[in-house]
């Protein structure tokens, strides 16, 4: 009898979730509301083992949304979220769900370069832009996604260049010294990597590229390899702690040489190794002191630290809120189209990111520049260049 | 020759193969009692090494610390050994129990399914960020300035050695405990003939959960002594090293607890001699080429004795 | 549920050649007794091609009914899991070979597609051409994988495979530059993390499949005929020695059984499957990279094919159908609410019985909840302003029951981790303090769900699945369309 209640309980589950497959196949093909809600999707690696990244982004994207509705501002906006797990089908199954849901009039995300290549038919098809805020290859808005595609942060043509200029003409690197590239083996760090590496073999430099896995924790047998000619060790890393890992394994084993990471690296509260160096296109969010109440509402909401590839999804949830209200106060409905064009005109005169926001003819960000920050003995950042 | 490099790839393949030896020791217990592989364990792991770190914050923080770097350790390995263990006695009794006489590949599945949702509870609770230990941070950076220092000008940290000493110590007293006691003696008659131990007089219920707290326990050490090396915390970091913890057992010849111990050693060096000599790419291809030949030349191990076929 | 292995009682003498191989006598006389077991045997009774070929004819008709593509999609990759779950259950549920890099043959069939029909060699091969040279290929890997691994037994086949998983990840995760002994060579094999983009479509004959729902058929007609393949060689000698096998190797070596012949040939016919999912994958996704053939989805499969019932062709669609389908789901906040709620009743009507019983740790739960409400509402009124995870008349009432706050911080934290030991606590007491306990659990199950786990939908879908893993193999060990087997050990 247990047995046949136990089963009966399965059979009932599965029961239940069939009609609820059902119900929800009829009830997300509702049509396209005025501008009493609209909701924007967001596709991020919320969890799974880029989940540090993902869910960062998820959350600031989340509470410049509830901030926006809590001031009342017109239209309500709803954040629709999207699991891709860093993982480009799953990122094109959940992109599929927003093209058919006709309330997603606009798409934050994905993070990922790969991730934006797989999504990019099934969005653009469905007329949505998408924008990323992480996404940093250069192929991406020179090609066919033009008008499509968006990004708040300056892509890796922009970064690469800057970092070897700066290594250098600043740091003394010159030719016959060596650089260490290591890459932690995805695609925002291979591509940066490639731009970084082939710029300073231009000049001479002897690159050593090496690779680790980014799920590994451990550098030593790779800092052994730094010898006393490498000048400087260039890490384009997703994850800032392990960037710090990094230079505090090299320091323990008394190797000299720089440390300079990337974007992805820019977080003082993680990585703060006396004497390194990053690079990142804006000022540092949690230094900036207008910006010190919305970081405090947002950490009173989500205690913790922070990662670079936050902060970019708030001002792209700002763009598209301004995008939409403009929309609405226009026409009275916030079509996908409308939207989109829109956006590619919005433009805010400051953001939390420090810098104004206006996207160029590419969907690139217009005007961007990358600063070079040193890292001074109390662990703050500095700008030097 | 090099020296330099290759003291420093030998010192971090050890240091790491420590780690990894902790995990596979657990992983070994519990297989060879319940034949059962409990891919859940890394993230018993991944409890440790959290609750490590709460001890820390607790304690006022990595750079701030109100006791002794000592103290706290003891501290931390304690509580971390503890949580690890009740951890793993509250999976065995309500994921596995119910299924001791089911197909083998059955608990594989509530194991996936208990990974999945201690990661993603430890994610919803902590948050998905990185922490880290920052044991370069406690008083100043003492603990890693002491060591040694080898020929050729290769410093060995403090923590490395504490993670060393450490895995060496808990696996003395770990064999002393299965040779020597009672319990231990009840463990391996269990994992001889389960059957035949139940006949005997050997209550088989209280053998597994001791077996289940024990191994979980040294999960939750390895957590530790991971993070006072390696610094990084974070929900998923039990996936990986539980992976490289199975690979570990079974290559030592999995129920083998030596074995375990070689396994990870194995499995620690081989990545960082791959890294320094030949290439970091490729360095976990090369590791698990150089696997699948020692299997295949040694299918039961390196220590595993060529099981005797019951009948 | 195979005809072959269904457990009939009483055996007539005409019936007593079927074999009924790893059942064993008691069981299958217990599980004949209740009465689920007697259902069970008058469903085995229908031929099982006949409920095969219903679910083709209801499957077929979800595009027709629904204009929504994602539930299209979603009904692709379902499909396309279940043939990744057949392909499996030829390796693990009939032979019993625990093969851990199953996944890679499926990776390698996409990239082996890829490569042959992308701008990435300049290849642009017929689908006709391509798919038979992929499948081909793979099962010939399927074969070499095989091939030293014929010695190894049980566990340690299962990590040598899964080093070669491992093995083919990184290598495909890093192809696009080969460094090797200081050795730099600049062949872009693989794409690298960037992966093969721009894949041809399905195209033949002049025709192009562009459409998810054209994509959906193909897979259809495919796993149909996979099924049925998969199905006649079950029954065929082949099928009855693999089982043979799974159940004792060294009997079935005593027997004559060319048992190294019959790995190799299961490990082919798996890979080879795999590999045919794979090119679909590839042709839908237009685009391959490593991290999709990585150990998560491996792990998927392995749920789905031990969920539904390992060596069961019906448990292979039954467990891709729930897994994926949950998962899809419980992404939907709204959906996953009305999913909770209804779980929690599910369960609360199968276990609890009698009626009265129910009825009273029901309306002990919802008295209990106005209480604690009315309590809360004057000594923490936070705790009450907050809304609820759903709209309607259900969402308001939830709101004058459970406690809402929409900043619970840390003490929703706490009320998690209270909920978890409240479970298991319940779950180790007996009669009616169970009963007592469930009623306060019940209450908090709904406030943690309202106030902590609707607030990370995504998050909580993993955890959701997690638990309904552990709940079902608990509830049916064999899997749900499985057979009751002893395990010789």
């Amino acid at each position: 009898m247990s047995k046949f209640r136990r089963v009966g309980a399965v059979a009932l589950v599965a029961g239940v979730l069939a009609a609820v497959v059902a119900t929800s196949a009829f009830a997300t093909s509702a049509k396209a509301k005025g501008c009493g809600t609209v909701s924007i999707g967001m596709l991020a690696p919320i969890t799974g083992p880029a989940g540090s990244i993902g869910s960062d982004q998820l959350h600031w994207a989340q509470y410049f949304i509830d901030t926006w509705n809590k001031s009342g501002q017109k239209p309500t906006l709803k954040l629709v979220q999207g699991d891709t797990q860093l993982d480009p089908s799953k990122a094109s199954t959940v992109a599929q769900q927003f093209a058919s849901d006709k309330t997603i009039v606009g798409v934050i995300g994905p993070a990922g370069s790969d991730e934006v290549q797989a999504v990019a038919g099934i969005l653009g098809n469905a007329g949505l832009a998408f924008t990323s805020g992480s996404a940093t290859r250069v192929s991406l808005t020179a090609g066919p996604l033009k008008g499509f595609f968006f990004r708040d942060v300056p892509n890796d043509g922009v970064q690469g260049p800057t970092d070897a200029n700066y290594m250098t003409k600043t740091l003394g690197v010159q030719s016959g010294d060596g650089v260490m590239i290591v890459d932690d083996q995805e695609s925002y760090s291979t591509g940066l990597a490639d731009i970084v590496q082939a710029a300073l073999k231009a000049k001479g430099v002897n690159v050593d590229r090496e690779s680790v896995s980014q799920k590994a924790n451990d550098f030593s047998s790779l800092i052994a390899k730094v010898t006393s000619s490498t000048k400087v060790v260039f890490l384009p890393f997703q994850i800032a702690s392990e960037a710090q890992l990094f230079a505090q394994q090299l320091k323990a084993q008394g190797k000299s040489a720089v440390v300079f990471g990337s974007d992805g690296t820019f977080d003082s509260s993680k990585f703060n190794a006396p004497g390194a160096y990053v690079s990142f296109f804006a000022p540092d969010v949690t230094t900036i002191a207008a910006d010190a109440k919305i970081v405090a509402g947002f950490h009173k909401v989500y205690p913790g630290a922070t990662s670079p590839f936050g902060a970019p999804n708030y001002v792209l949830a700002q763009m598209y809120a301004t995008a939409i209200q403009q929309v609405c106060q226009k026409t009275g409905t916030a079509t996908r189209k409308a939207v989109r064009l829109q956006l590619a005109k919005t433009s805010l005169s400051s953001t939390i990111l420090g810098t104004p926001m206006k996207f160029d003819a590419n969907g690139d960000v217009a005007g961007a520049a990358f600063h070079i920050f040193k890292i001074q003995p109390d662990g703050s950042y500095k700008t030097v260049a | 020759m090099n020296w330099n490099l290759f003291l420093t790839e030998l010192v971090a393949g050890i240091t790491h193969g420590s780690v990894y030896a902790l995990i596979a020791l657990g992983y070994s217990m519990v297989y060879g009692i319940l034949k059962l592989l409990n891919f859940a364990h890394g993230d018993v792991y991944m409890v440790g090494s959290f609750v490590g770190f709460g001890i820390i914050s607790l304690f006022g923080g990595s750079e701030n610390l109100s006791v002794n770097s000592w103290v706290l350790l003891l501290v931390m390995l304690l509580c971390a050994m503890l949580a690890g263990g009740l951890l793993g006695v509250m999976i065995e009794r309500f994921a596995y129990r119910r299924l001791r006489t089911a197909p083998r590949i059955a608990p594989l599945i509530t194991a996936l399914g208990v990974a999945f949702f201690l990661e993603n509870s430890a994610q919803l609770l902590l948050g998905a960020q990185y922490q880290s230990y920052n044991s370069y941070g406690w008083h100043g950076g003492s603990l890693w300035a002491e060591g040694f220092t080898l020929p050729s000008g290769v410093h060995v940290g403090m923590p490395q050695i504490i993670a060393v000493v450490g895995a060496v110590v808990l696996m003395l007293g770990l064999t002393g405990f299965v040779q020597r006691t009672q319990l231990g003696k009840a463990m391996r008659a269990t994992s001889f003939d389960r059957e035949a131990a139940a006949m005997m007089g050997i209550d088989v219920d209280k053998v597994i959960v001791a077996t289940f707290f024990i191994g979980s326990a040294l999960a939750g050490a390895a957590g530790v002594f991971n993070g006072l090396v390696y610094q990084q915390v974070w929900p998923y970091m039990g996936f990986q090293a539980g992976l490289y913890a199975f690979i570990a057992a079974v290559v030592g010849g999995i129920g083998n607890l030596p074995g375990a111990v070689i396994g990870g050693l194995v499995i620690g060096l081989a990545q960082s001699f791959s890294i320094g000599y030949i290439s970091s790419t490729f360095s976990d291809a090369i590791v698990f080429a150089i696997l699948i030949a020692v299997m295949i030349l040694r299918p039961s191990g390196v220590l595993g004795r060529a099981a005797v076929q019951k009948v | 549920m195979t005809e072959s292995e269904s457990p009939d009682l009483p055996a007539r003498p005409d019936e007593a050649q079927v074999p009924r191989i790893g059942v064993d006598e008691w069981v299958a006389t217990h599980a004949g007794r209740t009465q689920l077991g007697r259902l069970q045997q008058r469903l085995s009774g229908v031929p099982s091609l006949g409920f095969y070929f219903l679910f083709g004819a209801i499957a077929a008709f979800v595009p027709v009914m629904t204009g929504n593509a994602y539930v299209v999609r979603v009904g692709f990759d379902t499909l396309l899991y279940m043939l990744l779950a057949l392909g499996l259950n030829i390796t693990v549920g009939y032979a019993g070979l625990l093969d851990l890099g199953y996944i890679a043959f499926y990776g390698f069939g996409a990239y082996t597609y890829a490569m042959l029909a992308s701008p990435q060699f300049g290849i642009h091969w017929s689908t006709l051409a391509v798919i038979p040279v992929a499948v081909v290929a793979t099962a010939i890997l399927g074969f070499l994988v095989a091939l030293p691994s014929r010695r190894l037994v049980g566990d340690y086949l299962a990590i040598v495979t899964l080093f070669f998983g491992q093995l083919f990840v990184t290598v495909y995760q890093n192809g696009e530059s080969m460094s090797f002994l200081g050795f730099t060579r600049q062949v872009n094999a693989t794409g690298g993390p960037n992966g093969i983009p721009n894949i041809d479509p399905f195209h033949a004959f002049g025709a192009k499949v562009t459409t998810v729902r054209g994509y959906f058929y193909v897979a259809l007609i495919v796993f149909m005929l996979a099924l049925f393949a998969v199905y006649l060689v079950d029954r065929s000698r082949t099928g009855r020695a693999w089982k043979s096998l799974r159940e004792d190797p060294l009997a079935a070596e005593l027997m004559g059984m060319p048992v190294n012949r019959l790995k190799l040939v299961a490990f082919s016919f798996g890979a080879a499957i795999a590999g045919l999912a794979g090119t679909m994958f590839a042709a839908l996704n237009t685009a391959v990279f490593a991290a999709d053939f990585d150990v998560p989805t491996l792990i998927i499969v392995y749920a789905m094919l031990i969920l539904g019932g390992a060596g069961s062709l019906g448990g292979v669609i039954v467990g891709a159908l729930i897994v994926n389908v949950s998962l899809e789901v419980l992404r939907t906040p709204d959906h996953a609410t009305y999913v909770f709620y209804l779980l929690l009743l599910a369960t609360l009507v199968a276990k609890l019985r009698p009626w009265r019983v129910l009825a009273v740790v029901l309306g002990g739960t919802i008295g209990f909840g106005y209480v604690v409400h009315a309590i809360v509402s004057s000594a923490a009124p936070t705790w009450v302003h907050g809304s609820a995870s759903v709209g309607g008349w259900f969402g308001s009432w939830l709101e004058g029951w459970a406690l809402h706050n929409d900043t619970p911080g840390t003490v929703g934290k706490f009320l998690f981790v209270l909920l978890v030991l409240a479970i298991l606590g319940v779950m180790t007491l007996e009669g009616w303090w169970q009963k007592l306990a469930m009623i306060p659990t019940l209450y908090l199950a709904a406030v943690v769900w309202e106030n902590v786990l609707v607030v990370e939908p995504s998050v909580t879908r993993l955890i959701l699945v997690g638990v309904i893993l552990i709940v079902l193999m608990n509830a049916r060990p064999q899997g749900l369309l499985g057979t009751a087997r002893v395990e010789i050990v």
